[in-house]
């Protein structure tokens, strides 16, 4: 059994982000990067199902992306999984979900994998397209948002959230794409002997030019932080003093003691 | 009259031959006793303890003379202590008896125990016997009838009193026999000198000489028998401890206090990490279970045992000790269990009183290190996001690491990547740079050192956490990730002098980074502090206030500063009113271990009990000076109802608002 499981790099959500020079998308200079959340619970699973089919199965991870992206397949590889494609592109934050779909697919098109791992979304850009265009451009069956999975002789059931917390259940059987969400279950942590065996696992590096056929169907033209609202004031200290300010607050900003 | 005793009065010189038969067997036993217990020892990992062995025969000696880590326990310490004393005399006294009767007589007729030299022997032997005889009996009382909570009493404890109380009292009475028969009466000057004996020897003054030298016969033979089963039962009861624990004297931890082994993760041909099987410890750490004489005393200081969590580091020991013997093959995460494992705070105050020298903390964090580094094990999910956190943003919070040098906010703090020529280098933890209470204790520091004149700089967003929470959870990894970044770090700004807020960061950097290259002079503020007041560089204008001091466990401890944090606040105007537990017995804050980032779900809250001994002291001030502790207490306070009676603030706190200008 083949698997694969796509993986991003994203940005830690607690990063502070500005625009870019060209205001287009965020500058990257400060930000901590990390896997995007819900490519490990897709991590987590796809490994759960190589360990529950054994030594028969062969499970690659997938990342588009510039060097940086490494450090998050050397996780999916510590968390188990068995070698590494690495699609090198430094345009990778700008494409649209179209573009990188059509990366995967173009690699996964001739491979013959029975079933396709992916996030529901990405953290940062969060289109949610990427899974379910991947599955169609390659023909596979496909289901998303799963919060449960089981894996049987070629059929799985998939338990999917859906709108409004009603949960559904689908079959479907390989070759087959599903996209994986929060409460599917809890990834991993590596164990030290993973991350080392880790380091040895190959990792096939694909320039981007070599696979990416399409073109975009949708630039980004503008990125910028939403127009503040007037937040909110919190004052700390003694009664006393707090009064004081409220007073002052009051006499400066309103007309309620003029 | 002369003064002296016939030897083998009433017996005979023909009973050498097979007194020294039966010796000779209680000896073999006791031989083979102790032969039997290698193999369990041998199954540990090697470690080198008998380098500087002149020092460590030294310390063995004078910690058994002196038994001065036993009576750091006055009640029963110094009963232990007489009795050891004691019972050594009479150890000594009977190798005398033995060195004229069976040597220099025997061979050169030449006797020793005569004259003067005779009644000072009489009388020593008497009065130890006596001591020893009291004492046993004091223990007696405390073992068996006003029981102290936890103490557990086992067969060994019930054969080694009865023992001991029988070789004592058959030795008085065997005197006692002699004496009136040879002295009571005959030599009234000798008996003088043997007091206790006289008075058992007036029990039989008037016996028919038949029947005093038959009783006479049969006591001396069944006090011979009983000496012997005591040299053949030491291997096979807790008697062991006389040479096992003394041996721990010996195996000493002559590296500095709360160093870890650091892990070799370049090894690719390592396969386990961390203690699983008895065979992953050393043999040091079996050695320990053989050494511990169950006197609680780790016990009654833990912390997690006080508020009611699994965890006894006695309990721990000796399992490992049970393991190693009927269960080599047994996990001993498993036997131990997670949730004791998890409950340490790595305070110290176990291996600090320990009277047999145990390494009880590094046990504990061995098997952790098993847990996460083989098992990705967490003691909860909190402690699985704040490590997640960590490796993403190098602080527990997950905050953003170029926030890290925010607090900085006004000051006039240096950031080592636009100017490295500073005084010191402030590194300056996670707490301090993103917790909103401990940046106050931050910028503090920063005013005591302006108005000092010292300019600081500090890592900013260079600056990771110093891995220490992790390690302390046995995440061996991340923590030498950390560490090996911030040591490139500041090996690339030359840095000269580091000064630490944090107690944590202060030992990491200050011992753990040198195993990794870190070679530069480390301080605490407290003594950082402290010398800036000796050299008058800092000037204080003290304004009177009450207080009490806790002392962290990293400070205190693992540190041994105690005084120079309590000098400083008493330079600041404070009178100090000490907690019952203080300095050495310092009750932990719970924070300890890795346990900040972890709640607290087992038993009551270590925090809270903490709070509740400072405000017995009746001052209104709790002072500490540990991120962590602070942390604690802030919460401690609330949570444990003593607001309005108590509040903590920092050393820094008290000082920077006292600064004359």
């Amino acid at each position: 059994m083949k698997i694969l499981v796509c993986i991003k790099q994203v940005p830690d959500l607690e990063s502070r982000f500005k625009p870019n020079t060209a205001g287009t998308w965020y500058d990257e200079a400060d930000l901590a990067f990390r896997m995007n959340e819900y490519d490990e619970y897709a991590v987590e699973q796809a490994v759960q199902l190589r360990e529950q089919v054994g030594d028969t199965a062969e499970l690659a991870v997938l990342s588009i992306g510039p060097d940086r992206v490494v450090e998050a397949i050397k996780k999916a590889l510590a968390m188990g999984c068995d070698n590494a494609v690495h699609v090198q592109d430094l345009q990778a934050a700008t494409r649209d979900p179209w573009q990188i779909a059509g990366i995967i697919a173009a690699f996964a098109r001739d491979k013959g994998f029975d079933l396709i791992f992916t996030g529901m979304q990405s953290q940062d850009r969060g289109s949610a397209q990427v899974g379910v265009t991947v599955a169609e451009l390659l023909g596979l069956a496909c289901a998303t948002t799963l919060v449960g999975f089981s894996f049987d002789n070629g059929t799985i059931t998939a338990k999917r959230e859906l709108e409004g917390g009603v949960k559904g259940v689908v079959k479907l059987s390989t070759p087959a794409l599903v996209t994986c969400q929060l409460g599917l279950n809890i990834p991993r942590y590596p164990t030290l002997p993973n991350i080392m065996k880790a380091k040895k696992k190959e990792i096939t590096v694909i320039p981007v030019a070599e696979i990416l056929k399409e073109e975009a169907l949708a630039t980004t033209e503008k990125f910028y932080p939403p127009a503040k609202k007037g937040g909110g004031m919190v004052l700390e200290g003694d009664m006393g003093d707090l009064v004081d300010k409220v007073i002052g607050i009051l006499k400066e900003k309103t007309a309620v003691l003029r | 009259m002369e003064s002296t005793r016939e030897i083998y009065w009433n017996i005979g010189h023909g009973v050498v031959a097979p007194m020294y038969l039966f010796a000779l067997v209680a000896f073999g036993l006791f031989a083979r006793g102790f032969w039997q217990r290698f193999p369990v020892y041998r199954q540990g990992k090697p470690l080198s303890r008998l380098d500087r062995l002149p020092e460590r025969l030294l310390l063995m000696i004078r910690g058994m003379l002196t038994q001065s880590k036993v009576v750091r326990v006055v009640d029963p310490g110094s009963l232990h202590a007489l009795f050891f004393w004691g019972f050594g005399l009479l150890f000594i006294g009977t190798l005398l008896v033995m060195a004229q009767a069976d040597f220099t007589d025997l061979f050169f007729h030449y006797r020793f125990l005569t004259g003067g030299f005779y009644k000072l022997f009489s009388l020593v032997l008497d009065m130890a016997g006596l001591v020893a005889l009291l004492m046993l009996g004091g223990l007696l009382v405390r073992r068996f009838l006003v029981k102290p909570e936890g103490l557990e009493t086992i067969r060994d404890d019930y054969v080694v009193h009865g023992l001991l109380f029988a070789i004592l009292l058959t030795g008085f009475v065997v005197e006692g026999l002699r004496m009136a028969a040879t002295e009571i009466g005959v030599n009234p000057s000798l008996a003088r000198f043997s007091p206790v004996g006289g008075m058992f020897g007036q029990l039989f003054v008037g016996m028919s000489s038949d029947d005093l030298s038959l009783t006479h016969k049969f006591l001396w033979w069944l006090h011979f028998f009983l000496v012997m089963s005591f040299i053949a039962a030491i291997p096979y009861t807790k008697l062991r401890h006389i040479f096992t624990t003394s041996a721990n004297y010996l195996f000493i931890d002559l590296g500095p206090k709360g160093a870890l082994a650091t892990i070799n993760l370049e090894d690719e041909s390592a396969e386990q990490f961390g203690a699983a099987h008895i065979s992953d410890l050393t043999w040091k750490d079996l050695f320990d279970a053989d050494a511990c004489t169950a006197c609680k005393r780790c016990q009654d200081r833990c912390p997690a045992w006080a508020t009611d969590k699994p965890l006894s580091p006695m309990k721990v020991v000796q399992q490992i000790g049970e393991v190693a013997r009927a269960t080599p093959k047994a996990n001993l995460c498993e036997t131990v269990t997670q949730d004791v494992l998890w409950s340490c705070t790595t305070c110290r105050a176990c291996q600090e009183i320990c009277p047999a020298n145990i390494e009880h903390v590094n046990k504990i964090l061995e098997m952790r290190r098993n847990l996460t580094l083989m098992e990705g094990a967490f003691p909860g999910d909190e402690v699985r996001t704040a490590i997640n956190n960590l490796e993403v943003n190098a602080n527990p919070f997950g905050l953003a690491y170029a926030g890290r040098g925010d607090w900085t906010d006004g000051l006039d703090v240096t950031i080592m990547e636009q100017d490295s020529a500073v005084d010191i280098l402030y590194f300056v933890g996670c707490y301090a740079s993103f917790d909103k209470r401990n940046r106050e204790v931050a910028r503090n520091f920063i005013r005591i050192c302006a108005a000092a004149g010292i300019k600081v700089g500090i890592l900013g967003k260079e600056e990771k956490c110093c891995g220490e929470p992790a390690r302390k959870l046995g995440n061996e990894y991340l923590y030498q990730m950390h560490a090996a970044e911030n040591i490139e770090t500041i090996k690339g700004y030359n840095v000269k002098r580091i000064v630490t807020t944090c107690p944590h960061c202060f030992n990491t950097l200050a011992r753990d980074y040198r195993d990794l290259g870190l070679d530069v002079g480390v301080e605490h503020y407290s003594t950082f502090v402290a010398n800036l007041l000796t050299e008058q560089t800092l000037k204080l204008r003290p304004e009177p206030f009450e207080f009490t001091y806790h002392d962290s466990c990293y400070i205190g401890r693992y540190r041994d500063i105690m005084d120079e944090p309590r000098n400083v606040l008493r330079q600041a105007g404070g009178r100090i009113t000490e907690m019952e537990k203080s300095r050495y017995e310092s009750f932990c804050c719970s924070a300890g271990g890795g346990r900040i980032l972890a709640e607290e779900k087992l038993g009551s809250r270590i925090n809270i009990a903490r709070a509740h001994m400072a405000r017995e002291t009746g001052a209104p001030l709790l002072v500490s000076n540990c991120p962590f502790c602070l942390t604690m207490f802030e919460d401690g306070i609330k949570t444990g109802g003593c607001e309005g009676e108590l509040v903590v603030r920092d050393l820094a706190e008290i000082v920077a608002e006292r600064i004359t200008t």
